[in-house]
C-alpha cells in the first residue's frame, strides 16, 4: 500500500460534496475513456488553507481514500471553498469513494463523502475506477 | 431537409423551439438548443458511441437479442425492471406493463433523486405551477441546484430571463432572484441575494426560518430569508438534488415551510429534475398502482422502500435487471453496483455506457425524440409531444419492450 500520507507525511480528512458539470457533460458525449471527460473528472477543489497545510500547489496529485476505496485526482484550489470541504465533479472517480446509506435517507452519500486526503507521488489513471 | 423544429430530449427542460437541419441522415445544423442538448444530439452521428445489437458482448441480430432478453426474463424468479426515465410515455407504459406480467419489481432514478418531492406534488401536499405561471412570479428561488450546469436554458428560456416585465431602463428583469447553497457557483454570481448553507445543513436553516416566521429566532439570514418571502406575492422554489440530499430525502420540514410560507404568500415549487421523462415514469406507475415508484408486482401491487433498485441491489435481490434509459453503472456508487455482478442484466439504450457494458444483453435503440415520437412530461407537469427528426433503421425503446412483452406473455 502506497505511503497514506504521501511524500511529507501529510493527510487531512475533509468533506467531499459532488456537483454537476455542464463541460463534463459535453465531454461524456464523446465517451468516458475521452481525455477530455478524463480531465474534467479527476479534480478536487479545495480550500487554498487546506492545500497549504497539505504544502501542494494547483493541480497537484491527491490520493483521496475511504474505507470504499481510493482515488488519485488533481487538486485545485478554489477560493470559494471552506476549510475541512472540497467539492468533486460527480464521476466514477466520485462514485468509488461513496457508499450507501441504508439507514437514514436510503441514498448514496454523493453531498457529504468523508475521505482523507493527501498528497501523492502517483498519476492521475483512468483505469483506477475499475 | 430544411430547418426541421423539434423537441430536444437533453433533460427534463425539453425545450420545443429547437432546430435541426439533418442532410443525408446527419445532423448538419442545430439552432436555439443549450450546449448540453447540442453535445446529445450530435452524439447520435457518432457511430462508435451508438450501441449495437449484443449478447455476451458479441454482435448478433436482434431477433437474437430478443430471444435471449426473453429467455432470461422468463427464468427469472425475481425480475427488477429499472429506469424508463429516458424513455417516452409510450415506451415507460410498455415497461410497466412487462414489469406486471413478469411480477418484477418497477423502480426507478426518483426513488434516489426527487421522488419524495414528485410525491407530495402528485398528492397535493406540495403546491407547483407551470412554466407560464413563472411570467407572474416575483421571486425565483434556486435551491441546491446550478441550472447553469444542470439546465443550461432554464433561467433564459423559462424563469429569470424569460421574464415579461424589466426594471424600467431595461437592465435586468423586474423579479428578484435567490438561491440556497452551499459553494459559489454562477447562479450565486447572479442573484440579488444568496442564503449560502453548510453542505448538510439545509435542515438547520428550514428550522431557523420556521423559528424566525414565529419569532423565536433571530438570526440575520433566517430573517432575511423570511423578509425576502413576505415582500412577494407569488414565489417559486426550483428544487435540486443538493436540498433532498441535504434533508436525507425527508421533506416533512421543507414542506412544513412551504405551508408557513403559503399563509402569507403565494408559493409553488418545480423539482429540477434531470432525466428528461423521470417525471412521466412517476404519473404513469402513479396512475396505475397509486405510487411513483418502488413497486412489487410479485403479489399484486406492493410498495416500500425494500422495493427501490438501491435496496435491491444492496440486499443483492434480483436475478435478473432490465435497465432502460438509465445509467446507474455510472451514476451509482461502486461499493453497490458490484453487488450486480454475476446478474444478468438487459440494457436498452441509444448510447454505449458504463451500463450497456455491464450487460448481458444489449439493445442499442433509437433516441427519444430524435428519432422517434411519442410524448413526455417537462419538469413543471406539461406534457410535451414529440416529433422524430429523423427514421433510423433502429427499434424504439418502445418496440423492444412490446417485443419481450409479447415472448413472455
Amino acid at each position: 500500500m502506497n505511503n497514506p500520507g504521501g511524500p511529507l507525511g501529510q493527510e487531512m480528512p475533509i468533506v467531499i460534496v459532488t456537483y454537476r458539470d455542464v463541460f463534463q457533460w459535453v465531454a461524456k458525449q464523446k465517451g468516458i475513456s475521452s481525455s477530455d471527460y478524463q480531465d474534467r473528472s479527476t479534480i478536487v477543489r479545495m480550500s487554498s488553507s487546506d492545500m497549504k497545510v497539505l504544502g501542494i500547489v494547483d493541480d497537484a496529485p491527491v490520493r483521496l481514500r475511504t474505507s470504499l476505496g481510493e482515488v488519485v485526482v488533481r487538486a485545485k484550489s478554489d477560493p470559494g471553498c471552506k476549510q475541512g470541504f472540497g467539492f468533486m465533479p460527480a464521476s466514477p472517480y466520485s462514485n468509488k469513494l461513496a457508499s450507501y446509506d441504508p439507514v437514514k435517507g436510503r441514498l448514496p452519500n454523493f453531498k457529504r463523502i468523508e475521505v482523507v486526503v493527501a498528497p501523492t507521488d502517483e498519476k492521475v489513471d483512468s483505469s483506477q475506477t475499475g | 431537409m430544411g430547418l426541421a423544429q423539434f423537441v430536444c430530449t437533453g433533460c427534463s427542460c425539453l425545450c420545443d423551439d429547437i432546430k435541426i437541419d439533418i442532410e443525408e441522415n446527419r445532423i448538419v445544423r442545430i439552432e436555439n438548443a443549450c450546449i448540453k442538448g447540442t453535445s446529445f444530439l450530435y452524439a447520435g452521428d457518432n457511430f462508435e458511441r451508438r450501441a449495437p445489437f449484443l449478447v455476451s458482448g458479441c454482435n448478433v441480430p436482434l431477433e437474437e437479442a430478443i430471444e435471449k432478453a426473453a429467455h432470461l426474463l422468463r427464468e427469472a424468479g425475481r425480475p427488477l425492471i429499472f429506469g424508463l426515465d429516458n424513455c417516452t410515455l409510450e415506451a415507460q407504459a410498455m415497461g410497466i406493463a412487462l414489469a406486471q406480467a413478469l411480477g418484477a419489481v418497477s423502480d426507478d432514478v426518483s426513488s434516489f433523486s426527487h421522488g419524495a418531492l414528485v410525491q407530495g406534488i402528485l398528492d397535493g401536499d406540495i403546491p407547483t405551477c407551470s412554466f407560464p405561471e413563472l411570467k407572474n412570479a416575483d421571486l425565483l428561488i434556486y435551491w441546491g441546484c446550478n441550472p447553469y450546469h444542470s439546465h443550461p436554458r432554464h433561467l433564459s428560456k423559462f424563469s429569470y430571463y424569460s421574464h415579461e416585465k424589466w426594471v424600467e431602463a431595461g437592465w435586468v428583469p423586474e423579479v428578484a432572484i435567490s438561491c440556497v447553497e452551499v459553494r459559489d457557483t454562477e447562479t450565486t454570481s447572479l442573484c440579488n441575494r444568496v442564503f449560502k448553507v453548510e453542505p448538510g445543513g439545509d435542515g438547520d436553516f428550514i428550522g431557523k426560518i420556521l423559528a424566525a416566521v414565529g419569532g423565536r429566532e433571530d438570526s440575520k439570514e433566517s430573517k432575511a430569508f423570511v423578509e425576502l418571502t413576505r415582500n412577494s406575492a407569488f414565489g417559486v422554489i426550483f428544487v435540486g438534488l443538493g436540498l433532498i440530499y441535504a434533508l436525507d430525502n425527508d421533506l416533512s420540514l421543507f414542506t412544513e415551510m412551504l405551508s408557513e410560507l403559503n399563509r402569507w404568500t403565494r408559493f409553488a415549487v418545480i423539482p429540477m429534475i434531470g432525466h428528461f421523462n423521470t417525471l412521466g415514469f412517476n404519473r404513469s406507475l402513479y396512475e396505475k398502482t397509486g405510487y411513483i415508484n418502488k413497486v412489487s408486482f410479485a403479489a399484486g401491487i406492493s410498495h416500500g422502500d425494500e422495493f427501490s433498485f438501491l435496496e435491491q441491489t444492496r440486499n443483492r435481490v434480483p436475478d435478473c435487471v432490465l435497465i432502460a434509459g438509465s445509467d446507474p453503472f455510472s451514476s451509482q456508487p461502486r461499493s453497490l453496483m458490484r453487488n450486480l455482478e454475476g446478474v444478468p442484466i438487459i440494457c436498452l439504450d441509444p448510447f454505449v455506457t458504463s451500463t450497456t457494458m455491464a450487460a448481458e444483453v444489449v439493445f442499442g435503440t433509437a433516441i427519444s425524440g430524435l428519432e422517434t415520437d411519442g410524448k413526455a412530461v417537462r419538469m413543471d407537469g406539461t406534457v410535451v409531444s414529440l416529433l422524430r427528426g429523423r427514421t433510423p433503421e433502429i427499434p424504439s425503446d418502445e418496440e423492444i419492450l412490446s417485443q419481450l412483452l409479447d415472448r413472455i406473455s
